[in-house]
């Protein structure tokens, strides 16, 4: 047996470890190891032989949490440790990131399990919750929203003009976009980027016609990749469309006005489209009597695709489109009704007609006394429908039901989102939101 | 009771201040304050990193991390401040020397403070909105070092000394450059631009400046490219050494600019080594260096092709209007050739076959070889002479090469059907005579004008090689039907169509008896098995081989023409004859018929005839003998007609005629065929048309269109507008 040369002791807190170089290595240059064993600081030179020992005063019962996280890249908590500690520990040690990505595995729809809930103080109904891209999400009620990292830590909530807000969204990481009323006269409301850990205003956005800047009620949002944004807009004038802007620079780059009989500014849903390089605008019941469904096409300034349910004949059940989602995939668009029916339209062919899937569930007569419409995403070609208190995963190329996920508490589900490999769960009734998470992949 | 709540809550809120002493923050931040300072003097081996980070992180922790971002600031610059004056203080050469060592010795300090706030730059630094340390670093030594007063203008004038020393041979130490740009650029690119790059750009300016202004008086064009272009290579080389790469572009822009934009026109037209002397003397290098420095320059090449342009017409037109020249048609093609030959693999060579070169070269050629009018028929008859003789012994692909030089210099040609008319005399001159040394290479160069200008163009050509394939078939046949001819003097007929050939109509000549039987026998033969024909005798065209017997035996077989055949004929029966009395006889037209006698008379060495009195010209008073003195080394001689290879005067002038007389049909065809399409349309627009139609055969003269037109006006098929008079109407 050789003598094993990067063997390292620390004395942390009293407790004694060893490990190897290689082991700490793992941690990357960026953290506390990297830099002890940087040339730099020489870690040998305090340590002329194996048996002296590296003093760290930190807790050993985190040290130990990690130091497994760094040698199998893994991460259990024992109950003993609180997660919180365990995270500020991390965040010492410059292993947060570490710690994130061990926490919870990649996302599927069919292996979720839920997490935690969180409960807050909001007053008022639930609006929109949104997945931020590293697990963290922002929720909204009210003129409020709530901003929550990856930890489910709470930061400083944010708000604009403490108008009532219509949609959330996070530029990224460190940017939440949110849309609100518009206050007659003042200006206030609009759109505003803030910084999601501060809660600090970084950007009003405006809206500018005829070379006057005006004040609007902003809606729903999208984004694109190459770095613009997308919201339905309703000025007081008949300005009603979509804004377009540089995410960059802030500035106004568009603006797509709606057509007479036809509703873009007051849309529930805006989708970005990146393949065909097209927007998908849902404005849809209640909100208006018909439902209209459109793609626009931004470099010609036109309408390439549309579908509305305006003079169709209503069937006995009165299936009304609640939520629409494209999938360029499948060249369709799935709706779904508020029975949570399915239903699929064509994108190849302009004004054809809704094909209802024949997995009604009927559920007509044990509808909760407070409904919330059905919302729709997609993720990775799995679909997920919520309706009531549960949310269905449907899979396959016919979309068959696989999964469902429930937790009876807090009444039914107004939002859901995913993101940052998280589906965040929104309930109407208690201010209550769950995150349900993919557990890591099994040692075998 | 209210009070002791009150009570209550203040001690709640003293018992919060206890956790934290007081003077927490300054001890700890004294601490860290120290381990910099021990960083900076090289002592960190006493430190230790764990008890230094996990302070900086309890800073951070109890919400002082603007006090230590501040202290780091405050820390920093001071020493910064310290370095300063030690590389102020640094004496000549060593300034840039202590520069670098200062510069790595902060590089290192400021990954080791970094490292000790490490959380601080994970955590507050995002949150405040803060510079991170290591920028922070940079900025500092930018503004307390690279912008202090005294080391600003110092740093940059000991590096544009250092490159002006490179620039003037000698040697320095790259390395330390190169540390030192690198560090202007780590600093940030506005950095190294405003401190470092401009000025030098600004510097290597006026270096070149006052250099070029030097070379240019003392040096020639071609010793100024090459210093110019090895000036040009040091530039790069220094960029790919020691400076940054965006720089390329821009310093090589100056050199550029002051070496080659700023004297380009100087340099071109240098005396005795400017560009034109370059294309004389066939300097391939030097022109190839002019070209590769010009093309990067604005207006570069345009300059280049210019001169060669305008050198290269001037030469054309001497060549082609030097009456020296024009003396000998096949030299003067050949020179046209050697010409184009020349140019080509200069362009080639030197110029990388820049296509608009190539475009400069073909206008030039077609500017001057229309200037002498006779170009088409000089370059039908170089073919004819390459024809002839000129292939023999010479390969195919050679053959095919030359064919396709010759079409180059036809492709030039404005008067395409000028070059048809001499090409079509010329080539039944050789078929006739059977000159014609390759069938091959006539069938190609027939391709190769088909397929220049189109089957009209060839048809009548190839009338010709049809015909005389016929006549061979039909001289087997008359023989083969008349046995009995085998037996005294052979007739070769080649019957050729009219039309195709360019026959003139002539009288034809008293053939001697014999011939005339013989001719009277074919004549009947062919009518016979060709109905509906008409044959007439065109003897000037025709040769005969006649065995003749002179005064002391010399037997000797005459290669004569059919005319100078019946002049020979008559003095079987006669020793002398005036001039008068064989005209009577032959009735062959006078002008030939001098000529024939003077081949036959007074050309040395072929004189079977002799003449009273004795002179070089044929008068009509002269009286002939035959030569019974004739000798020859050969039994076979052949006595050519003094026919002037180049066309005569008059004959020139007919010719001309002819071809105007052709084009006649041909413009009104055109001018019928746009006016048929177009209805309506004015004058201008008819001419342009008509002009572009034709001008794959021959330039169209405005004039002569003009009359056309009026032609079809009066024959109506055309009329004018009665409102605009430039208008023109086509009737149907």
């Amino acid at each position: 047996m050789g003598i094993q040369k990067d063997i390292v002791k620390f004395n942390v807190g009293g407790r004694i470890f060893q490990t190897t170089a290689t082991t700490l290595a793992n941690a990357g240059r960026d953290s506390f190891f990297g830099a002890l064993f940087d040339d730099n600081w020489d870690l040998r030179q305090h340590q002329p032989n194996s048996s002296q020992e590296f003093f760290i005063d930190r807790n050993p019962d985190c040290f130990a949490v990690l130091l497994d996280l760094l040698r199998t890249g893994d991460l259990y908590i024992p109950s003993n440790v609180p997660e919180r500690l365990l995270y500020r520990e991390a965040m010492f040690y410059g292993l947060i990131d570490h710690v994130r990505s061990a926490k919870w595995g990649p996302f599927d729809g069919n292996r979720l399990k839920l997490s935690r809930s969180v409960t807050g103080r909001a007053p008022g109904d639930g609006t929109a919750i949104r997945a931020g891209p590293d697990g963290g999400c922002c929720v909204a009620h009210g003129s409020m929203v709530h901003v929550f990292d990856w930890m489910l830590e709470e930061h400083p909530p944010i708000n604009l003009d403490y108008q009532r807000v219509n949609d959330i969204g996070w530029v990224n990481a460190e940017n939440v976009l949110i849309s609100a009323c518009e206050r007659l006269g003042k200006g206030d409301g609009g759109m505003g980027l803030f910084n999601s850990s501060t809660g600090d205003l970084r950007h009003k956005f405006n809206v500018v016609h005829d070379n006057q800047t005006k004040s609007y009620t902003a809606g729903a949002l999208s984004f694109s990749p190459d770095y613009k944004i997308f919201a339905s807009c309703k000025g007081r004038s008949n300005e009603y469309g979509i804004g377009v802007w540089d995410q960059v620079t802030g500035k106004q780059m568009d603006f797509f006005y709606e057509s007479p009989g036809w509703s873009l500014g007051d849309a529930d849903k805006l989708q970005w489209l990146n393949g065909s390089n097209c927007l998908l605008v849902a404005t849809l019941f209640p909100r208006k009597d018909n439902c209209y469904i459109s793609l626009l096409d931004f470099r010609e300034k036109r309408m390439v695709w549309s579908w509305s349910d305006i003079g169709a004949l209503l069937t006995v059940d009165e299936k009304r489109v609640r939520d629409a989602i494209a999938m360029e995939e499948c060249n369709s668009i799935c709706v779904v009704n508020e029975y949570d029916d399915l239903g699929f339209i064509d994108l190849r062919i302009n004004c054809g007609s809704v094909r209802w899937s024949s997995r009604s569930r009927l559920l007509k007569g044990k509808m909760p006394d407070e409904p919330c419409y059905p919302k729709l995403a997609l993720h990775n070609g799995q679909l997920f429908s919520s309706m009531n208190d549960c949310i269905s995963v449907f899979c396959g190329p016919d979309w068959v039901l696989t999964s469902r996920l429930r937790r009876s508490y807090g009444g039914s589900i107004c939002d859901f989102s995913i993101g940052g490999d998280r589906l965040f769960a929104l309930h109407s009734e208690e201010n209550v939101f769950d995150a349900w998470e993919t557990p890591s992949p099994p040692i075998i | 009771m209210s009070n002791q709540k009150k009570r209550n809550f203040q001690i709640e809120a003293f018992k919060h201040r206890v956790v934290v002493d007081p003077k927490y923050a300054e001890k700890t931040w004294k601490i860290l304050e120290h381990a910099i300072h021990e960083i900076y003097n090289h002592n960190a081996s006493g430190l230790s990193f764990e008890e230094l980070y996990r302070n900086a992180y309890n800073m951070v922790l109890h919400k002082f991390g603007e006090k230590l971002y501040s202290g780091l600031v405050t820390t920093m610059t001071a020493h910064l401040k310290e370095i300063s004056k030690s590389i102020e203080a640094a004496q000549g050469d060593l300034f840039l020397e202590e520069l670098n060592r200062k510069w790595n010795d902060h590089n290192k300090a400021l990954q080791m403070i970094r490292d000790i706030l490490m959380y601080m730059d994970r955590t507050y630094i995002p949150n405040s909105r803060k510079t991170p340390v290591y920028e922070l670093g940079l900025n500092l030594w930018r503004d307390n070092i690279i912008h202090s007063g005294k080391i600003q203008s110092r740093l940059l004038s000991t590096l544009l000394e250092l490159v002006h020393r490179e620039r003037t041979g000698e040697v320095i130490d790259r390395g330390l450059m190169r540390n030192t740009i690198k560090m202007l650029m780590d600093l940030g690119s506005s950095v190294y631009q405003d401190d470092f790059e401009k000025p030098f750009l600004e510097v290597s300016a006026e270096f070149y400046k006052v250099e070029s202004q030097k070379f240019i008086e003392c040096c020639d064009c071609g010793d100024y490219l090459k210093k110019a272009e090895i000036r040009l290579n040091e530039e790069i080389e220094r960029i790919a050494h020691y400076l940054d790469v965006k720089s390329e572009a821009k310093i090589t822009n100056v050199v550029e600019k002051e070496m080659i934009a700023n004297h380009m026109t100087r340099l071109v037209h240098m005396e005795n080594s400017g560009l034109v002397n370059m294309l004389l003397d066939d300097k391939y290098e030097d022109l190839g260096r002019m070209y590769n420095l010009f093309k990067r320059v604005p207006n570069g090449l345009s300059m280049i092709r210019d001169v060669m342009t305008s050198h290269l017409r001037e030469t054309g037109k001497q060549l082609v209007t030097d009456a020296e020249s024009s003396k000998d048609p096949v030299e003067f093609v050949q020179r046209l050739l050697d010409e184009r030959d020349k140019y080509d693999k200069i362009i080639c060579q030197a110029f990388s076959n820049a296509k608009t070169f190539q475009n400069a070269l073909n206008s030039s050629f077609e500017y001057f070889i229309n200037l002498n009018s006779r170009s088409p028929e000089f370059i039908s008859l170089f073919v004819d002479d390459k024809l002839r003789k000129g292939l023999k012994g010479v390969s195919e692909e050679d053959v095919e090469i030359i064919l396709d030089k010759v079409m180059m210099l036809f492709r030039y040609l404005q008067e395409k059907d000028v070059f048809e008319k001499y090409y079509k005399q010329h080539l039944a001159k050789r078929l006739l005579s059977g000159k014609t040394v390759s069938d091959d290479a006539e069938r190609s160069l027939i391709v190769k004008l088909k397929t220049e200008c189109g089957y009209q163009f060839t048809s009548k050509l190839e009338g010709m090689f049809t015909d005389m394939k016929t006549s061979q078939d039909t001289m087997q046949g008359f023989y083969a039907n008349h046995p009995e001819l085998a037996e005294g003097p052979t007739l070769v007929v080649q019957v050729l169509t009219t039309g195709s050939w360019p026959t003139q109509p002539t009288i034809t000549c008293n053939l001697p008896t014999e011939m005339a039987a013989l001719c009277e026998k074919f004549r009947s033969h062919y009518l016979g098995t060709h109905t509906g024909r008409r044959l007439s005798w065109q003897t000037n065209m025709g040769t005969a081989d006649i065995k003749a017997t002179f005064g002391k035996g010399q037997k000797h077989e005459l290669n004569v023409s059919t005319y100078q055949m019946c002049v020979l004929m008559l003095f079987n029966n006669a020793d002398r004859l005036s001039y008068k009395e064989i005209e009577q006889a032959t009735e062959i037209p006078a002008s030939d018929l001098k000529r024939c006698l003077q081949s036959m008379a007074c050309v040395k060495g072929k004189n079977v005839l002799r003449k009273e009195p004795m002179s070089k010209d044929i008068g009509t008073d002269d009286a002939f003998f035959v030569n019974d003195k004739f000798t020859s080394k050969f039994y076979k001689v052949k006595i050519g007609t003094v026919v002037a290879q180049k066309e005569s005067e008059p004959e020139k002038l007919e010719t001309r005629q002819r071809v105007e007389e052709d084009r006649k049909p041909q413009i009104e065809a055109a001018i019928v065929r746009i006016m048929k399409s177009r209805r309506v349309l004015d004058h201008n627009n008819v001419i342009a048309e008509v002009t572009k139609q034709l001008q794959s055969r021959f330039l169209a003269n405005p004039t002569e269109i003009k009359k056309r037109i009026e032609s079809l006006i009066e024959r109506e098929f055309l009329e004018r507008d009665s409102d605009d008079r430039k208008l023109y109407r086509y009737l149907a």
